[in-house]
């Protein structure tokens, strides 16, 4: 039952072939632009684990979860195939980013041998893997708000929470800037080149199994 | 005479809206309409025999209890809702892809000759069908699973009368294939159900007003044309509701005979369902 929601949610997700590969078309002309290894993984994962986002809107227009609730499946079902298509999507985008990155990489060292980009695997994953967290966190959060309130509510609430989140994270760079604390770069790179894979996987993990968690919980008891 | 579907006090409250105690049966062979003004519960009662709403009360679909057997049954379902399909930006041939992987007895064959019946395109998006052939694509989608029964929830609102007869066809022809199947067709257009319909399940503010064979309800139901010396001569058990006009009144009897034998009032008019229908309705006691 699973395979046929995930087939639904695909086909409707082909309208947007297009847009997907100017975003990677634009990731594979920032690559020779800025020599920058980390902007595919990220900028891809991120477009493509929201894109599937998007599937709620397509339920919400064609009200499909309350004909899909008369086929041979149930809510539990509906609320993990949201969170395998949300999983995949942001894998699979992190791994195109990947991918994208070591094919313009390689093909500009070979057209340009006078200026070889140094291709450093690891934080190449480190950046790939970075953005998978980054984003599963707005997923963990969004696709319970979608089930709360709904896919136009719960856009509107991501957009709040990335500004919170900027927020925060500028308000702290600010006070310690202004407290003067030297924050030793080098140890902290050393930190998350030993545990920041491991750290970001058990985390990412752990947010999805609390939001699907909340999301059944919360659709369980919707009305259709 | 057994039932497909059997419905217990099921009751459903909302804010502003209640469904209470309706009990009523769906029997093997049958088509069985649910007749209503929209927003009295016809909706509300689809899905609570669907258990895509909570309700209190008992629902069993071929003698098993729909909450605990739901998938079982579900393979058992064909299902049409009016404002409601997998998705508007799908094609006939996706839905036939997706659907395989739903039913266990999905009959790819079948669909595709539906398809072709109905002159369905099979590339084409939904959202560009026009609503007689979104109509026809979910009788489609309904039935070729061949389901047991088929539940529809206003499957000919909407559309013209030449669309709305060939609908009408496909269940007669859906019925008369297998006599355990049956059909649950909840409508507010009465007419479609005078010529397919066995009973009548009539649902005012949330609860049922009557359940009844259809053919008994046009037999026995009568409308009596009369002045108001006669109406006044009328018995309150006699009559069910009435209208008074500018010359005379009209008054929907549920027992013709009784009328004619006991008043001697000999014009009485055969009603159609809507006009008992508008009679509980607007009619006065």
């Amino acid at each position: 039952m699973i395979k046929g929601l995930l087939k639904k949610d695909l086909y409707n997700l082909a309208t947007y072939k297009a847009s997907l590969i100017i975003i990677i078309l634009f990731c594979g002309i920032a690559i020779i632009g800025t020599d920058a290894i980390t902007i595919a993984p990220t900028v891809i994962c991120a477009i493509v684990g929201m894109i599937s986002l998007s599937t709620f809107s397509y339920d919400e227009m064609s009200k499909s979860n309350r004909y899909i609730l008369t086929l041979p499946t149930n809510r539990k079902e509906l609320v993990r195939e949201k969170y395998i298509l949300a999983i995949g999507a942001t894998i699979l985008g992190g791994l195109l980013g990947m991918l994208l990155t070591i094919i313009v990489v390689n093909i500009m060292n070979y057209l340009r041998p006078e200026n070889i980009i140094n291709l450093d695997y690891q934080s190449l994953i480190i950046a790939t893997i970075g953005g998978i967290f980054g984003i599963s966190f707005l997923q963990s959060v969004q696709i319970p708000s979608i089930y709360k309130w709904g896919a136009e509510k719960g856009r509107i609430q991501m957009f709040i929470l990335v500004l919170i989140i900027v927020a925060i994270l500028g308000g702290i760079y600010f006070l310690i800037n202004k407290a003067n604390i030297n924050i030793d770069i080098e140890m902290v790179n050393n930190f998350i080149t030993r545990f920041g894979i491991i750290i970001a996987s058990i985390s990412t993990i752990i947010m999805y199994l609390i939001s699907y968690k909340i999301a059944y919980k919360i659709y369980k008891n919707k009305e259709e | 005479m057994k039932n497909n579907i059997e419905l217990q006090n099921v009751s459903k409250k909302y804010n502003d809206f209640e469904l209470k105690n309706v009990t009523f049966n769906v029997p093997q062979g049958c088509i069985v309409g649910l007749i209503g003004e929209n927003g009295v519960g016809k909706t509300t009662t689809i899905k609570s025999i669907l258990n895509i709403t909570k309700s209190e009360g008992n629902v069993k679909i071929f003698g098993k209890d729909s909450i605990k057997n739901e998938k079982e049954i579900k393979e058992e379902t064909g299902v049409v809702l009016d404002d409601s399909f997998l998705s508007e930006y799908l094609t006939a041939k996706q839905v036939n892809s997706i659907m395989k992987d739903f039913y266990k007895n999905w009959d790819e064959n079948k669909y595709i000759d539906f398809l072709k019946q109905f002159n369905l395109p099979t590339d084409k998006l939904i959202k560009d069908f026009s609503s007689g052939m979104k109509m026809k694509l979910k009788i489609a989608t309904a039935i070729s699973h061949n389901p047991k029964i088929l539940i529809l929830d206003e499957p000919t609102s909407g559309l013209d009368p030449v669309v709305r007869n060939e609908i009408l066809d496909i269940f007669r022809k859906y019925i008369e294939e297998d006599e355990t199947r049956s059909i649950l067709l909840s409508t507010h257009i009465t007419t479609d159900l005078e010529h397919i319909s066995d009973y009548i399940v009539f649902i005012e503010k949330g609860k049922i007003i009557f359940n009844l064979p259809t053919d008994e309800l046009l037999e026995n139901y009568g409308i009596i044309k009369c002045s108001k010396e006669d109406f006044i001569r009328l018995g309150g058990k006699d009559y069910i509701a009435y209208k008074k006009g500018k010359y005379q009144y009209e008054v929907l009897t549920n027992d013709k005979s009784v009328i004619r034998n006991k008043y001697n009032i000999t014009t009485i008019d055969k009603p159609s369902i809507e006009d008992i229908m508008l009679f509980y309705i607007k009619g006065e006691k």
